[in-house]
């Protein structure tokens, strides 16, 4: 049975476009232009993967997520935007998406990005990759926090071979682990990225605006 | 005090602001004491209201008329017994001083006409009070920066420089006149009732007149500003998004569709977020974006370029980043890959630079002469600089050039 995709994007020509790329790998099973539709049909239609754009009128994508989070747990998103900004992705991967790329991403990646969210893991572009060591990097070690989780070596190993480019299968060979392993890693680097210090993310968040 | 003295005041008052620009309220005469903002019952406040001058001014003009046989202290009671009702606080409009300079003209007048017939006040204390009441207000004016502010508070706008010296002068003379009152150096008071005169004379003259220009001006340039910022966003515009636009237009090839419009994005990208070096310090990450951008313009092959940390650029990191321009010159000319990717990062001890690929790839023992040469112009370059340069691919498994640098303490 083939995945059950949900589209959110208030931008009409590009959640076309997109349906149009993902029409062929996946069943679409709806979309919407707003905030509180998509909130309304995800709840009914349980799809397994929803497609959300960061920017939009009435909350933006976090309220998408956090308003169905609660009723469909099952449910995963992956966020779609145009902005890099390190702001919007904390907010987003702390209102629980499993991933986040650019709507710069080739159609290919695209694909295989939902088949990997729907597979339960989560999905770091090279970019995202290079935000994610940037923002532990300045985290500063945790005498004064202890609840701020620090990367494994191990982590930023894997995470250093996203950011350079490398496949997941690529980050395996170069490790000499398993693909599984390699997901594993993504997705603790993913749930550290959710539960870790607020202060510090948002303190290095706003830096980075600056800078 | 006479009733007759207290309605000449009142006549002033009257006459004094029908003959320069009469303002509506005026003609009813109609007042309400402020609720806030005031010192004693709010009469001056509302007055100044009426008349549309700045509080200090007409706070002033109480004060000085307190100084003639205490008509100030009459007229305030006059007011506030006829004060039927207080007034919400509410923005005002202070523009016109010209009221002002008719309230002068007219007290003067008054003055004078009384002197005439030999009532004079006495002078000292009236010039005093005068001088002293309006070059506080000219320097305490709370509708305009104060001066004391403006020296003080960088943000505060310059205030006029005439105001300052008018209030200085009268404040100056009033304080001369007392002391030498005290002195009884009476010799040399006409001297100074003559620099106090002309303090106030040429306060009242072009006071108002230079309030004004001083408004226009200020007005006048916001709208400049404002101006100059919108032919600033349209000059970027149309240089660079409307230009690029016509090229994908007139562009019939994907790839180089693809190309520019990616090129304009992390253009705008830059522009809107304000991706500048601060204080003219270059960082190696802005240096290699802008290298980047350059390989993909002039080899269509796009590049993801992410990096940690930053380093300004020196003439250690100068030579990293030459060299990762050439090994990014080198896989788009030879890898036969569709994109590459560019990975900066750095710690205390060294920065790393990752250009891969993942194109043909080649054997690295047995590489042609020309790849050669590359490969030696980008470790020559590293090496001489104090860092390490390794090139790692088998063929068919594409490229990765490593550049490594330590970093030196500064």
């Amino acid at each position: 049975m083939s995945v059950k995709v949900y589209l959110v994007d208030d931008h009409r020509l590009f959640l076309s476009g997109v349906k149009a790329e993902l029409a062929e790998d996946f069943r679409i099973v709806g979309s919407a232009y707003d905030v509180d539709t998509a909130i309304a049909e995800i709840r009914g239609l349980n799809p397994d993967v929803v497609l959300v754009d960061v920017h939009m009128p009435d909350g933006g994508g976090v309220a998408v997520v956090e308003g169905v989070v609660a009723t469909n747990p099952d449910v995963k998103f992956l966020a779609l935007s145009v902005s890099d900004q390190a702001e919007d992705v904390i907010a987003m991967i702390r209102a629980g998406a499993r991933g986040y790329v650019t709507k710069t991403i080739e159609p290919p990646d695209l694909a295989s990005a939902v088949r990997r969210i729907d597979a339960g893991d989560a999905v770091f572009s090279p970019r995202l990759a290079g935000f994610v060591l940037d923002a532990f990097a300045g985290a500063i070690p945790s005498d004064d926090d202890p609840e701020l989780d620090q990367l494994t070596s191990r982590e930023k190993d894997v995470l250093r071979l996203i950011a350079r480019g490398y496949a997941y299968k690529q980050v395996a060979r170069k490790l000499s682990i398993s693909i599984k392993t390699v997901e594993t890693h993504v997705s603790s680097v993913l749930r550290k990225l959710q539960l870790s210090n607020r202060h510090e993310l948002a303190r290095w968040a706003s830096k980075r605006r600056i800078v | 005090m006479s009733p007759n003295r207290s309605g000449s005041s009142l006549i002033v008052v009257a006459v004094g602001s029908r003959h320069h620009s009469p303002v509506p309220a005026i003609r009813s005469f109609e007042f309400k004491r402020r609720e806030t903002d005031r010192i004693v019952a709010g009469v001056a406040g509302g007055l100044a209201d009426t008349l549309r001058i700045p509080d200090s001014y007409m706070r002033a003009a109480f004060l000085t008329l307190l100084s003639i046989w205490g008509i100030g202290g009459a007229l305030y009671i006059a007011f506030w017994l006829i004060a039927f009702d207080k007034i919400e606080d509410e923005e005002v409009e202070t523009v016109g001083s010209s009221q002002t300079l008719g309230l002068a003209a007219a007290f003067a007048g008054v003055v004078l006409l009384l002197g005439a017939f030999g009532w004079w006040p006495n002078p000292v204390l009236v010039l005093t009070a005068a001088a002293l009441s309006f070059g506080t207000a000219a320097l305490s004016d709370s509708s305009r920066p104060t001066p004391l502010a403006g020296l003080f508070d960088p943000n505060v706008e310059k205030p006029s420089r005439t105001r300052i010296l008018i209030g200085v002068v009268l404040l100056i003379g009033g304080l001369s006149i007392l002391n030498i009152r005290v002195g009884g150096l009476f010799e040399f008071s006409t001297v100074f009732l003559a620099i106090a005169l002309t303090g106030v004379g040429v306060a009242v003259a072009f006071g108002p007149w230079v309030g004004r220009l001083v408004g226009d001006l200020a007005t006048e340039r916001n709208e400049r500003i404002r101006q100059e910022e919108r032919a600033e966003v349209a000059t970027h515009l149309h240089d660079s998004v409307l230009q690029t636009l016509a090229l994908i237009q007139r562009s019939g090839d994907p790839a180089r569709m693809a190309m520019l419009a990616r090129h304009q994005e992390n253009e705008l990208r830059d522009w809107l977020y304000g991706i500048v070096p601060l204080d003219g310090i270059d960082l190696v990450s802005t240096a290699l974006k802008g290298a980047a951008a350059r390989v993909e313009e002039d080899h269509e092959v796009p590049i993801d370029v992410v990096t940690v940390g930053d380093h300004p650029v020196d003439e250690q990191t100068k030579a990293l980043v030459g060299a990762a321009s050439e090994a990014m010159v080198n896989a788009a000319k030879h890898s036969g890959a569709d994109r590459m990717s560019l990975f900066f990062e750095t710690d205390d001890d060294q920065m790393s630079i990752f250009v891969t690929d993942q194109g043909v790839g080649f054997d690295p023992s047995a590489v042609e002469d020309d790849r050669r040469g590359i490969a030696n112009s980008i470790r020559t370059r590293v090496e001489k600089a104090g860092g390490t340069v390794e090139i790692v691919s088998e063929p068919g498994e594409g490229t990765e050039v490593v550049l490594r640098m330590p970093v030196e303490d500064q």
